[in-house]
């Protein structure tokens, strides 16, 4: 079970704002996964992209490592990482990890949608 | 302040270009329209400046007479008539003329001309100034930013990648760069005889400089202490090797130290660098020893001292940026509150994490780091059968025991990556029937998916007929998972925080989260090992929500 458990798929809200759904495992062998799905939504012209967690099934420490990986190559273009869907577990691995300090945590896609748009 | 001649050149240009050919005959050479006139620098305290301000318009500079730099090398640049250029009450510039190629004055026309156009020039040389500032200002900036980069990359390659992993003893270290990056650094280095010598260090000054004396002073720590003499003749050695080369006004503090695991012996000197502490069952103490900091003269003797750690005795190295951080009062953290937090054994959180949760509260979350922080801490463990166990779980082959555990499920399960999960899956269905909360049971999964993953990997490393071995148990307290692989007498560290900033600024790697969250999803976590296994047993209670829920 090596392979990665995870399907990504990409939307473009506008020009400046792009979700990706996540379906399945966010773990260290989902890196090939998110960061092709980054480039397909990561447009020109692109400031800001969310994660939809509400298809996650499971996070791993790997997983976080990943999101921090991310965090670094958007911070190096100056776009925002917000994420929607998270479970209360996944929130709760959030806030102890810090991670919702430096992505905007939101309950839903218009409340995500809404906070990008402010940003971009 | 700059006066711009090339507006002459091209007004003289005029002239040749709209005559016919005969007719400039004798006037202005080609080679004088190609040159590029030098600027006329107009020092701030120049009387012509009081006087440009003072007089709007056109001006004759033959007929000034002023004591005046600037109206000198107008006047023998040629400058027959300048009009200042003024905007918001400052002179930005002149517009300078020579003589006419008619050989005329200039009329009241031209004047009118002229001083029109430079009322319209006026503001716009001042933007363009002020463009030309902000880009030379963004380049510095830039250029600054470079160099904050470079001295964090020599820094971040020089320090240890791995903590000491030595039986009986846990080790423990923390960096944080100061945003102008200062010379701390730490370092380990291994003896053939089982020894470990032990480095802590701050360079005077910041940035690029001090990353460089950072990198040559470990280099020679290295080699001064290759032989294996003792901590004083090492510094000794390391001072006259450093002293022709430090730039002037930098030196080096620094405490060497070498610990024997075996005997608890920490042997030590020290180089001007703050004392360390070593905590005990009797309070804490400081480990003195007079020494003067690396560079400064040559010759220097440095006095050698020796403490003992018992099992359960620490000790912390640090660097200044912890004691003197300041609050938003601008108190200093100072050395009586670090005694203070030492002397206190009663409490279990580890030495670095409880220093640096202190020092946050202490300096508020609106801290400026001034200087780096840098703190190692080495504890002797206490063996495991004197370790407190309040409710010792059963052995492997018991299925119940004298303290009331009982086995809900036991397997094993190859070490190939992803297997956790199936460990997460048994376990959760082993304690559906038991009164825990969903979110209970969700934080204790995921905490078996992080010891798993460990043990597969840092303990089998992925070696399939090697297995992990898992059971769940439960007492009518508590519910514990126990974990073991076949790591063989190689210490699990200590959970540390870890640092997001650092991370980000990729100071850090991205990863070693996994112990972290172990610790904080469950209410105790126990490591212990032998020869052949490692085993991490995870303990949550059943008594309404403890210490690990609560952090939700």
């Amino acid at each position: 079970m090596s392979q990665p458990n995870v399907v990504m798929s990409v939307r473009h809200v506008d020009a400046k704002i792009s979700i990706i759904d996540i379906q399945g495992d966010i773990t260290a062998l989902a890196e090939n996964a998110l960061m092709e799905a980054i480039s397909q939504a990561n447009m020109p012209s692109v400031r800001a992209i969310i994660l939809n967690f509400g298809g996650l099934e499971f996070m791993n420490s790997g997983g976080i490592g990943l999101l921090v990986t991310l965090l670094i190559r958007m911070n190096r273009q100056k776009q925002h990482l917000l994420a929607y869907g998270l479970s209360e577990h996944y929130k709760h691995i959030f806030e102890l990890t810090r991670l919702n300090e430096v992505i905007g945590v939101y309950d839903t896609e218009v409340g995500a949608v809404a906070a990008a748009a402010r940003l971009t | 302040m700059t006066a711009f001649l090339s507006s002459i050149q091209r007004l003289r240009r005029i002239g040749p270009r709209s005559r016919k050919p005969e007719a400039s005959r004798n006037t202005v050479r080609k080679e004088d329209w190609n040159a590029t006139p030098s600027p006329i620098t107009i020092a701030p305290d120049d009387p012509i400046v009081a006087y440009f301000l003072s007089m709007p318009g056109a001006i004759e500079i033959a007929k000034l007479h002023l004591d005046s730099p600037a109206l000198r090398d107008l006047k023998s640049a040629g400058v027959t008539i300048t009009i200042p250029l003024v905007s918001q009450g400052e002179l930005v510039g002149l517009l300078n003329l020579g003589p006419r190629l008619s050989q005329q004055e200039y009329s009241t026309d031209d004047r009118r001309l002229l001083n029109t156009l430079a009322t319209q020039a006026a503001p716009a040389v001042r933007v363009a100034q002020m463009v030309r500032q902000q880009r030379v200002e963004a380049r510095e900036r830039e250029r600054i930013e470079q160099e904050l980069r470079i001295a964090r990359l020599i820094q971040q390659t020089l320090l240890p990648k791995e903590l000491p992993s030595v039986q009986g003893w846990q080790f423990a270290a923390y960096y944080q760069p100061a945003r102008a990056v200062g010379g701390d650094f730490y370092d380990f280095l291994y003896f053939d005889d089982g020894r470990l010598g032990i480095v802590i260090g701050d360079v005077t000054d910041k940035g690029v400089p001090a990353a460089l004396v950072m990198a040559t002073t470990r280099s020679i720590l290295r080699t001064a202490a290759q032989a294996g003499d003792t901590p004083g003749i090492v510094l000794e050695q390391a001072n006259n090797l450093l002293c022709p080369d430090i730039p002037p006004k930098m030196f080096v503090t620094c405490l060497y130290a070498i610990l024997d695991p075996r005997t608890g012996r920490i042997h030590y000197a020290n180089a001007g660098h703050d004392l360390p502490y070593q905590r005990h069952s009797e309070g804490a103490s400081v480990l003195r020893a007079t020494g003067m900091p690396l560079g400064l003269m040559p010759g220097m003797r440095y006095e050698e001292k020796e403490t003992y750690l018992k099992e359960g005795d620490s000790v912390l190295f640090y660097s200044d940026g912890l004691i003197e951080a300041h609050n938003p009062a601008r108190d200093m953290f100072g050395f009586p509150r670090l005694m203070t937090l030492m002397s206190d054994s009663a409490d279990s959180v580890p030495l670095i994490e409880r220093m640096l949760n202190e020092l946050a509260s202490f300096t508020g979350s609106d801290w400026e780091q001034e200087d780096d922080v840098t703190l190692v801490a080495l504890q002797r463990k206490v063996a495991p059968e004197n370790k407190a166990t309040p409710s010792k779980l059963p052995e492997a082959s018991d299925n119940t025991s004298n303290d009331g555990w009982h086995t809900l499920e036991s397997f094993d399960l190859p070490s190939e990556p992803g297997n956790e999960r199936q460990a997460m899956r048994k376990v959760g269905d082993a304690l559906q029937h038991l009164d825990l909360s969903p979110k209970r049971i969700e934080q204790l999964k995921t905490a078996v998916a992080e010891a798993t993953m460990n043990a597969m990997e840092h303990g089998n490393h992925y070696q399939t007929d090697l297995p992990v071995q898992i059971r769940v148990l439960a007492s009518e307290t508590c519910v514990a998972v126990r974990i073991s692989d076949r790591g063989q007498n190689a210490d699990i560290p200590d959970p540390q925080t870890p640092n997001l900033e650092a991370k980000l600024s990729e100071l850090q790697t991205p990863r070693g989260w996994g112990l972290f969250l172990i610790k904080n999803l469950v209410d105790d976590m126990r490591v212990t090992t032998d020869q052949n296994h490692h085993i991490v047993e995870l303990i949550i209670s059943r008594e309404g929500d403890s210490h690990a829920s609560q952090n939700a």
